[in-house]
């Protein structure tokens, strides 16, 4: 496994958002996390990447111990993320978003602005380089927030819901620049409402109910399993569809 | 064209703050171009930690009494010359900001703020009842000047020379930081913290070392200050009211741009100035009637300073030529 989470727990108080999740992803795969609202995929996900510190559990990137690095140095280690919000720097221009990134491998202000450059070129924001990142609607944060993330250097990316607001062509255009990136050899976790992505993007999808890992396997695998149907669905629609087939 | 812009504006500046004391040479005008000069260099010097770093300090007056103190207690103590003493009060400054930074800078919110008021006003009491530092009657500089090194002239010229060359030596190592991964950074910490981090930013490391580099030129700026009035007490040294100044000047003229803090001074200094020969000793008294109006006219109209005001002005008047031109 190149990022894993073993045995992790998140508490809230006395509410268990995480309970005793164990999932990993290999390298150079694909690996979708999918689950109702509030399923702790997210809370899961902010474990992998050192925004939240698990209660108990533990978090490994190749094979060493980062349950207790900041995301400053998973950032290093190379693990980057994208947020389900877009936090881009609002005051800043899209190539300096971008060179904030860069920055992470070269001390250099020039050298950080020319690998911004091709990442922005990359990702096809070139003709916004320069525009200031209030500017950019939706899709262009989300895009933003990628090639960000992608000037690090990144070893894995997580993409936490890169394509929620989007319109289905926007998806489509999303999950073309996903795929090239996976296919530039960055191992790639994505967390995803939307199932056509997951469907067409993830080798292996992990189901999360109530804080508890209930199913991992392909994405056909997942979906016709009874309790990832409940889960979405409810008990009765699961009968109902049991009943149906 | 460009290249003509881009040093030509710079050169004429540069030139009117050369001549400025030779052209306004009564020692009333020499001695307020000197004070701009002085609170220019350490609102910079806020701006670095306040400014660009976006964390408010409101005790940046206790790096400013440390230069100040240092710079006489050297004198006063060991006989040497008032700025043999400015290493001393950068020193204090350093370990002082460290002291406060550390726990402070991981918080978010106004619990650096509140922390800074606090250490400010602890050190200006420790100060006011400690008789190595002159107590509550303060400390002075040499009456009559042993060698120049003593740096103590009855003309304002050459403080005016002295202040203007660290101030180009201040905003020099502003623009370097600006144009840096440094200056890159606590932009984006200060847009984002949780982003930038993210991204690889140590935010609380880069914080603290905007802190630090901002609590050193301030003890630079308090030992200036000290070297040119020849008398320190915990007053003028350490009052609260010396930090709103600086944080106000700085906010007046421009937050996180390079030149805000002069343009402050440079406003304020004056109006200061003159309102204490027009209205003499109660006049003090208006000067925080003034200061009161700039921060409510501020935060209500105009956050981002002069600076930003000129420059959507001449944004506007462009978009009005470009318009007309079309």
């Amino acid at each position: 496994m190149l990022l894993e989470g073993r045995d992790v727990t998140v508490a809230f108080g006395a509410f268990r958002a995480v309970d005793g999740a164990s999932v990993g992803v290999r390298e150079g795969e694909v690996l979708g996390l999918i689950g109702p609202n509030g399923a702790g995929k997210s809370t899961f996900f902010n474990c992998l990447t050192g925004d939240l510190t698990p209660t108990q559990g533990s978090v490994h990137f190749a094979g060493q111990d980062v349950t207790r690095l900041p995301p400053e140095d998973r950032a290093a280690l190379g693990i980057a993320r994208s947020f389900q919000v877009p936090l881009t720097f609002e005051g800043m221009s899209v190539l300096d978003n971008v060179m904030i990134g860069a920055f992470l491998r070269t001390a250099h202000t020039g050298e950080a602005r020319e690998r911004a450059g091709a990442v922005i070129e990359r990702v096809g924001l070139a003709p916004f380089a320069h525009a200031s990142a209030r500017s950019l609607g939706t899709p262009g944060r989300k895009r933003l927030e990628i090639a960000r993330a992608l000037a690090t250097e990144p070893k894995v990316l997580l993409l936490d819901e890169a394509m929620a607001g989007l319109t289905p062509t926007e998806v489509r255009q999303a999950i073309a620049l996903v795929r090239a990136i996976h296919q530039s050899g960055i191992t790639l976790v994505i967390v995803e409402h939307i199932m056509e992505v997951i469907v067409t993007l993830a080798e292996r999808v992990v189901v999360f109910n109530q804080g508890r890992e209930i199913a991992n396997g392909t994405p056909a695998e997942v979906t016709s399993e009874p309790q990832v149907i409940e889960a979405y669905l409810g008990k009765r629609a699961a009968r109902a569809m049991r009943r149906g087939a | 064209m460009g290249l003509l812009r881009r040093f030509l504006w710079p050169a004429i500046w540069l030139l009117v703050l050369l001549a400025f004391p030779l052209v306004w040479d009564t020692p009333f005008q020499q001695r307020l171009g000197t004070l701009v000069l002085l609170y220019a260099i350490a609102a910079s010097a806020w701006n670095i930690v306040g400014g660009y770093a976006g964390q408010v300090s409101v005790g940046h007056v206790v790096f400013f009494g440390c230069g100040a103190y240092g710079a006489l207690a050297t004198y006063t103590h060991l006989g040497l010359p008032p700025i043999a003493g400015l290493p001393l009060g950068v020193a204090a400054s350093v370990a002082i900001a460290a002291v406060v930074g550390v726990p402070t800078l991981r918080l978010s919110g106004h619990y650096f703020s509140m922390a800074t008021i606090a250490v400010a006003e602890l050190v200006r009491l420790v100060v006011a009842n400690t008789e190595f530092l002159g107590a509550a009657v303060g400390l002075s500089g040499p009456t009559v000047p042993r060698s120049v090194l003593d740096l103590s002239f009855t003309s304002s010229l050459p403080y005016y020379y002295l202040f203007l060359a660290v101030l180009a030596g201040t905003l020099a190592l502003t623009w370097r930081m600006e144009n840096s991964r440094m200056g890159y950074y606590l932009r984006a910490i200060k847009d984002s913290e949780r982003a930038a981090r993210s991204l690889g930013a140590a935010a609380s490391r880069y914080k603290m070392r905007a802190y630090l580099l901002s609590a050193a030129l301030t003890a630079v700026a308090g030992s200036m200050y000290a070297i040119m009035i020849g008398f320190i007490d915990p007053e003028s040294g350490l009052g609260i009211l010396i930090s709103v100044k600086i944080l106000i000047m700085a906010a007046l003229g421009g937050t996180g741009t390079l030149f805000g803090p002069l343009v402050g001074a440079a406003i304020l200094v004056p109006l200061e100035e003159i309102s204490n020969n027009v209205f003499g000793g109660g006049g003090a008294g208006l000067t925080f009637v003034v200061y009161g109006a700039v921060i409510m006219l501020l935060a209500r109209f105009q956050p981002g300073g002069l600076l930003e005001l000129l420059g959507r002005l001449r944004a506007r008047a462009a978009g009005r030529g470009a318009r007309r031109a079309a």
